[in-house]
């Protein structure tokens, strides 16, 4: 297979003006709002976007889970209201975060179980699941049973059935979500792997995980409440800030949080640092990424923090990332995300099962 | 599809007929049969894998002997040992051998969708998959009826080895068992597919239906009792469902000269009919009747439960998320 031949392939995917209500009470939830997307085979393309922005959702109505409400969306030139049964057999999906598996069956004979679903012969079944467990470190563990596995080898068995079928275009939904640090770095290798090995073969990932969309993405859109607000190549989308100065500030003490900063005269966004962990504890030290119009917008900072008792402990410029762009564009940081949702438990979950919200 | 190969990454390089277009297609009838023969041998490792063989053993004949001796033995109090005794114990063992086999069919399917979308969450994954989510549901529930038969022997062997039930094997109208026993297959799993579309959209609550469905299906199907002591409007129920038409006919086929669950002194099918019992020929032809109407409505049904899961994205709704 050569370039060649994907590029006379259509879009790997393409959506446009898609749109997904959720039906719930008191008021309906719109989790996609109008997404226009192409995505052109062979592309590792990225949906970065904080918890409950509409990624799973996109996701599902792609690999012809859920319809949409309204609008169009294809793979490969198939529909995906009226050509599920054609795209079923050239995708395939894993999603991360999740226990799933038949427990007492073999890992070896839940996989060829799948690869039978997938139209593989018998044999060529067995001989396709051995490959694949010794691909993704598994080769021990074949025959054990699913519910022995840990997290991480559970996962990378989702990513063998993932690949049993060797998708044209491979759905990877939070594929790292709940893995130690080694177990992910090891999925996002094996899938890195696999979309290599053949040109052509096209990923799309959702994350909310920014190093990973970094890492791994050729081109990513940054979605937010059901909206995709960019759309570009990592170094494309973190250019936008680079006009600016993008610091990384730390203090003992923030009265009121980031917005406090974000209120003063030059400053594009503050938000807190994603890797803020010190925050809350009894030794505070509050990191908050800060993206100021130019650097005379710093002594209004510093200013604003001397009035509120804060005490500087650490200034530092920073390249930007992709979460300074996100912040830009939304005005939050993931971490402003997160800390949202805590205080409001439940509404993500009701996005994502809006049915069981409607029935509580 | 070519052979897998590694490739220079050291990951298979296996492109499953690469990037042609003709692979969206599929391959018809093969991939069908090879479908339902994944699903049904899924079933029965799911079935049969959770303890060793001896446990599943004594599990699959241990509620069937048990449910019929439990009736039995209500019936010897009231039924007494006489001649009418004897003849009311034949047909409640018979109906209740049979209950473990129509009970397992009918509630397996939706079983399946509850336990693979609630216990192991795959459903999502079997049904993005390009084999027909229906014949995947057929193939589990074939499995299960495969286990409930199981039962159903057993329980027939106990009955009469233990219990003394008279089978004259040279009397029993082999041809009439083997139809009776292949046309009533469609329609108990095509109930079983029927319930299976009500789970699919339910929550926990479901786990309860296969069980209460069969539960009242038990009761206007002539399993123990002929449907002549029910009120008629419960009789009309009772002659329009196929399992009824099984039982009967599977009984027929086993002691002619039994008494029939359907007709009788009094019965609605004798006074519509003015016959006092359906013969054989009846019974095969309003089994293939009922069963073909309730196999489509399912399939119908089943269509229009998918459609609407799909719709408001309940194809991977778990209680606990």
């Amino acid at each position: 297979m050569t370039a060649d031949v994907t590029a006379t392939l259509p879009p790997a995917i393409s959506v446009a003006g898609l749109r997904r209500v959720y039906p719930v009470k008191p008021k309906p939830v719109t989790a996609l709002d109008g997404i226009d997307l192409q995505v052109a085979p062979g592309e590792f393309f990225g949906l970065l976007g904080p918890n409950g922005a509409g990624k799973t959702t996109l996701i599902k109505i792609l690999t012809t889970l859920l319809l949409p409400s309204a609008g169009e969306a294809s793979i490969f030139g198939f529909d995906v209201a009226t050509e599920a049964a054609k795209i079923r057999r050239i995708m395939n999906m894993v999603a991360g975060g999740e226990q799933s598996g038949y427990g007492i069956l073999t890992v070896r004979e839940q996989l060829w179980m799948f690869s039978q679903f997938y139209g593989l012969g018998s044999r060529e079944g067995w001989r396709r699941v051995d490959e694949l467990l010794d691909a993704v470190g598994l080769g021990d563990q074949r025959l054990q049973r699913v519910s022995t596995l840990s997290t991480g080898q559970r996962q990378k068995m989702n990513m063998a059935r993932g690949l049993l079928n060797d998708p044209w275009i491979l759905f990877l939904d939070e594929p790292t979500l709940g893995l130690d640090v080694s177990a992910a770095r090891a999925v996002r290798e094996m899938v890195l792997a696999w979309k290599g090995a053949v040109p052509g073969r096209t990923v799309l990932l959702t994350t909310h995980y920014m190093a990973e969309a970094d890492e791994l993405c050729e081109r990513i859109a940054i979605v937010d409440h059901g909206k995709i607000l960019a759309i570009g190549t990592p170094t494309e989308l973190k250019r936008r800030v680079q006009r600016e100065s993008v610091l990384r500030l730390e203090v003992n003490r923030l009265d009121g949080g980031p917005a406090v900063l974000a209120r003063l005269p030059g400053v594009v966004s503050a938000a807190l640092a994603a890797d803020n962990v010190e925050a809350g504890t009894e030794a505070q030290r509050v990191a908050v990424n800060l993206v100021l119009r130019d650097d005379s917008a710093l002594t209004g900072v510093m200013a604003a923090l001397g009035e509120a008792g804060s005490r500087v402990l650490g200034l530092r410029t920073s390249e930007p990332t992709l979460e300074d762009v996100f912040v830009e564009l939304v005005g939050r940081g993931f971490a402003d995300e997160a800390d949202a949702e805590a205080a409001d438990e439940g509404a993500d979950r009701d996005r994502a099962h809006p049915t069981e919200a409607a029935e509580r | 599809m070519t052979a897998p190969a590694p490739a220079a990454s050291g990951h298979p390089a296996f492109d499953g007929n690469g990037f042609d277009p003709a692979r969206a297609e599929g391959a018809g009838l093969a991939d069908t049969r090879r479908h339902l023969w994944t699903a049904i041998r899924l079933g029965w490792q799911v079935e049969s894998n959770w303890t060793d063989p001896l446990l599943f053993f004594i599990y699959t004949v241990a509620k069937p002997v048990a449910s019929l001796l439990l009736l039995v033995f209500m019936v010897q109090i009231v039924g007494g040992t006489g001649a009418a005794g004897e003849a009311i114990r034949t047909f409640v063992v018979l109906g209740s051998a049979l209950w473990a086999m129509l009970m397992a069919g009918i509630a397996g399917p939706a079983w399946s969708v509850l336990d693979d979308r609630e216990r192991y969450r795959m459903l999502k994954y079997l049904y993005v998959s390009p084999a027909t989510f229906l014949l995947v549901l057929v193939g589990r529930g074939v499995s299960k009826l495969a286990v409930g038969a199981m039962g159903t022997i057993v329980a027939l062997l106990f009955a009469v080895v233990v219990l003394g039930l008279r089978v004259d094997l040279a009397a029993v109208n082999w041809p009439m068992l083997a139809l009776t026993l292949l046309l009533g297959l469609p329609p108990i799993l095509a109930l079983g597919v029927g319930l299976a579309a009500i789970c699919l959209q339910t929550r926990q609550e479901s786990w309860s239906y296969p069980e209460a469905f069969a539960g009242a299906l038990f009761l206007v199907s002539g399993v123990v009792f002929p449907l002549s002591i029910l009120p008629a409007p419960v009789q009309v129920i009772g002659l329009i469902n196929p399992v009824t038409w099984w039982v009967a006919g599977v009984r027929g086929a086993i002691l002619p000269s039994g008494s029939s669950s359907i007709g009788g002194a009094g019965s609605l099918w004798a006074s519509v009919t003015r016959t006092l019992v359906p013969d054989g020929a009846t019974t095969i032809a309003v089994l293939l009747l009922t069963g073909t109407v309730s196999t489509l409505a399912a399939i119908v049904l089943f269509r229009v439960s998918e459609r609407r899961a799909r719709e408001r994205g309940l194809l991977d709704l778990t209680t606990g998320s």
